[in-house]
């Protein structure tokens, strides 16, 4: 029977255990690219955020029956629709001022890998509500790693925050560059990892691996029965149809088999080839 | 002569110089998850390069006509968009219905069309008002641009397996991003790319 996950649930796995961003390195782009201060970041995380949510509600309630070769592109193409008009508007009828950066960036967001990894793995095998709330919570996690590291790229790189200058004794422009987003990103994903470790043990295992996902930790525990086989269970006594004597029904040995099939009047050698 | 030399001279700078997955980030997601699966660096470079060739070339064509080359970021990703979506649609129809190429073939095609480095070559040329000689060696080049890249991180992740010295809270993930980073700061280098400024 089908149980609806709890918001709590559905948070904690989209935002914080399999954060898509810390864990598994989906969206890189727009945060290593274009979020360099705050001000950007909090721009690029408020698209995100929404673009996620609308392209999920979208693929749950409509796009389930298509193949993925047709659905991917689809995400794309609404994802592109959706942004664009947005993005004139705040270009042609406000006064908002955006930077070169953010200009090139935002219709790059429509074809981030949050959203088409998010609704392969989450909103085309759910339904509406649980793919609203499962992108809802992804995009939050998303968006606080954005914001977060736009906020730290900013006071570093910069000596200010949202524009105000900090008057920092030091500043490393590095930190602005792609490598020093990346750096930060490795930091914040061993912090993450960390947490979960403590939090939520059974977890950990999974996040050894690079870019884990979803449905990984099933995986791991099938890989461990694989390599390391422990004793092979056998059918409950009840079960085994032998159509040998009782008497020879549990033989285990290499001695107790060849008495056996001696008893049957065949006589094997080792490679077990009939004499 | 001199439309070979532009196209190799920006395709050159488009993988070592200003190489847009490692010093832009543009389609790192896809170049570390690629990684993982070397089998596929040649299919989805070349599938790149043609999709970044096409794309880029068609947009370069679009933006020559007077009524486009002043219209809005808005507008231009709307359009660049639409062009990408249709080349996209035209190849994978033409595998699918003339050339009976399975599904899973197809969602590769897919990645390597529909993505940010994909997308990102038609407003670089753009912005760096490239001919359509630079268009195609931008095309070219970003399909290099990341098999490079993929290599380079394939390699790396290689040596950070066998690495029993990684304390066990950077392994994974975050052991990964520091290497990229590594790769990126070495790429910074070749722009002369001033970092403590």
């Amino acid at each position: 029977m089908n149980k609806t996950p709890s918001f709590k649930d559905v948070f904690l796995k989209n935002a914080v255990i399999f954060n898509p961003v810390l864990i598994q390195l989906a969206g890189l782009c727009p945060v290593v690219a274009a979020s360099s201060s705050l001000k950007s970041a909090v721009i690029l995380s408020a698209v995100a955020f929404a673009e996620l949510i609308a392209v999920s509600v979208i693929a749950s309630a409509l796009l389930k029956k298509l193949s993925r070769w047709i659905r991917v592109p689809l995400y794309f193409v609404i994802g592109l629709v959706l942004i664009c008009p947005a993005l004139w508007y705040v270009e042609t009828q406000t006064l908002a001022v955006l930077t070169m950066s953010i200009k090139i960036f935002i219709p790059l967001i429509a074809i981030n890998s949050v959203v088409a990894v998010h609704c392969e793995q989450f909103a085309v095998k759910n339904d509406v509500k649980t793919a609203f709330l499962s992108s809802a919570a992804a995009g939050m996690g998303a968006s606080v790693v954005f914001v977060a590291t736009g906020a730290l790229r900013e006071i570093i790189g910069s000596s200010s925050i949202g524009g105000i200058l900090l008057n920092l004794p030091l500043s490393f422009k590095g930190m602005t560059l792609p490598f020093g987003c990346l750096i930060l990103l490795g930091f914040m994903s061993a912090a993450l990892k960390t947490f979960i470790g403590k939090k939520h043990p059974e977890y950990s295992a999974v996040h050894s691996s690079v870019a884990a996902k979803p449905g990984d930790e099933l995986n791991e525990k099938e890989n461990v029965s694989e390599k390391e086989p422990e004793e092979i269970p056998l059918p409950a006594e009840e079960e085994i149809q032998y159509s040998v004597p009782e008497e020879y029904a549990r033989i285990r040995t290499e001695e107790e088999i060849e008495e056996f099939f001696k008893s049957l009047g065949l006589d094997f050698d080792e490679k077990g080839d009939e004499k | 002569m001199k439309v070979f030399t532009e196209l190799f001279i920006v395709a050159f700078y488009t993988v070592f110089v200003q190489n847009l997955v490692l010093s832009s980030g543009l389609g790192i997601s896809e170049a570390i998850r690629v990684s993982a699966k070397p089998g596929t660096f040649g299919r989805i470079a070349v599938m790149i390069s043609g999709f970044s060739v096409v794309t880029g070339t068609l947009c370069g064509l679009i933006d020559m006509i007077p009524a486009v080359s002043g219209v809005s970021f808005a507008v231009r990703g709307l359009i660049y968009g639409g062009v990408l979506a249709a080349v996209f649609a035209l190849v994978a129809v033409i595998a699918k219905f003339l050339f009976g190429t399975s599904d899973k073939f197809l969602s590769t095609l897919g990645i390597a069309a529909l993505n940010t480095l994909v997308f990102a070559v038609p407003h670089i040329n753009n912005h760096a008002a490239y001919s359509l000689a630079g268009c195609v060696g931008s095309g070219i080049g970003a399909g290099a641009a990341f098999v490079l890249a993929a290599l380079l991180i394939n390699k790396g992740s290689q040596l950070l397996k066998e690495n029993e010295d990684i304390p066990e809270v950077f392994k994974g993930t975050p052991a990964m991003l520091f290497y990229v980073a590594m790769i990126s700061l070495a790429f910074a280098g070749f722009s002369d790319t001033n970092i403590f400024g």
